[in-house]
């Protein structure tokens, strides 16, 4: 798929999201996405004391795709505000940045 | 109450100042559903158009809104000189007022994106705004501060459609029309289908949704049903493996004119019906032995659409 999403926002604008995955259990979880082009190695999250698993990001204005890797299962992120599917056709997660 | 001032600039389009830039993309066509019965003030009505006259002065960005009106809201308003002030100083002045007689909402939607869509180009996405919800609360507001991102998402990540899905409780009568009846019938006529539906969106009546100017030429072409057309959309959708998004827009209710009585909640089960038999039976041209499947179908239909009327009776009795 041929995105045009740099046509339409504004790269300089850069903001700092936080990804926050509930996965006590899991060994490792990583942030794939359009931003990193579903790298499993850009982005690993880091697990806090209460189990979960968070990182920040810093993502351009505009919509981005995206998904974690529990344990290296492809899996939606539950407070996501939007579903899509990425260009393999997997159901992934949306979220807008302003 | 006293509005800040915050409050009467009201919701600002995030990405305005980043906003697509006429020639470097698609145009997004605002098309607004004016209600269909005028509300007792225009608190929702002005915020409303507070935005689309924002919308309408980022002529990049945005084609001219087009506001739906119906002849019959407008006649059943001729006296109404609050009704005709509000028509020619603020929906005319920052929207083309398509007036049409329309049998039902769907067809006000038709009429609506038809003339959008003939204004458009292959690039462009066309936004349905319905007008009745209290977007005049603060909730509404946030609402509306959201909406833009459905049409954002079809052009940036070349979506056919995006639906919009508002959160409401449980008990809400649009809730429970989807849960016992939609979903029930949608599951007996196009079960792959609907689980595929369901896997984006709990609400596929949603009046919130924007479609890029392909798949709305396929759709406009297409039988256009007089009501539930959304869910004729989203499985014309899935037909044709079309690419879905669904994006969260808030936390909603419908004005009270707008709430669903039983009698209403009913009714709009028994169209979900009909046009889901309808568009089965379109489907089956060619295939032998069509009927005794259709026959079949239609009394477990039957069944799932009593079941979904007493528990609506039940629950909104």
């Amino acid at each position: 798929m041929n995105l045009n999403r740099n046509r339409y926002g504004a790269p300089q604008t850069l903001r700092s999201m936080n990804f926050i995955c509930n996965a006590p259990q899991a060994q490792s979880v990583c942030l794939v996405g359009d931003f990193n082009v579903w790298n499993p190695t850009r982005h690993p999250l880091r697990q806090g004391p209460d189990g979960a698993w968070s990182i920040n990001v810093d993502l351009k204005h505009g919509h981005h795709r995206y998904a974690f890797l529990v344990d290296g299962v492809l899996t939606l992120d539950p407070r996501a505000q939007g579903i899509t599917r990425n260009d393999k056709g997997e159901r992934v997660s949306l979220v807008p940045v302003s | 109450m006293k509005k800040s001032a915050a409050a009467k600039r009201g919701p600002q389009p995030r990405s305005s100042k980043a906003g697509v830039e006429r020639g470097q993309g698609g145009r997004i066509h605002p098309v607004v559903i004016y209600p269909f019965r005028q509300p007792g003030d225009n608190t929702d009505l002005e915020e409303l158009y507070r935005l689309v006259a924002r919308l309408d002065g980022e002529r990049g960005k945005y084609a001219r809104p087009i506001t739906v009106l119906d002849r019959k809201t407008h006649y059943a308003n001729a006296d109404n000189r609050r009704f005709l002030e509000f028509r020619k100083d603020t929906v005319a002045r920052h929207s083309d007022i398509l007036d049409a007689w329309c049998v039902d909402t769907c067809q006000m939607w038709y009429t609506g994106l038809g003339q959008a869509f003939e204004r458009g180009g292959p690039e462009d996405v066309y936004w349905l705004i319905p007008g009745d919800f209290n977007y005049g609360a603060a909730v509404g507001r946030e609402v509306l501060g959201r909406l833009h991102d459905l049409p954002e998402i079809c052009l940036e990540l070349q979506q056919d459609v995006c639906i919009g899905e508002i959160a409401t409780d449980h008990n809400n009568s649009k809730q429970l029309i989807d849960t016992y009846g939609t979903f029930a019938l949608l599951y007996n006529w196009f079960p792959a289908e609907a689980q595929e539906i369901r896997q984006y969106t709990e609400r596929p009546r949603s009046e919130f949704f924007a479609v890029r100017h392909g798949f709305l030429e396929d759709a406009l072409r297409l039988r256009w049903f007089a009501y539930e057309q959304t869910v004729v959309m989203l499985l014309q959708a899935v037909f044709g493996n079309k690419p879905i998004s669904r994006f969260f827009v808030g936390n909603i209710s419908d004005l009270p004119e707008g709430r669903e009585s039983l009698a209403s909640a009913m009714q709009q089960v028994e169209r979900t019906e009909r046009v889901l038999k309808t568009l089965w039976r379109e489907r089956q041209p060619h295939r032998t032995g069509w009927t005794e499947r259709y026959r079949d179908l239609e009394e477990k239909s039957e069944q799932v659409r009593r079941t979904a009327l007493v528990i609506l009776e039940n629950l909104l009795g």
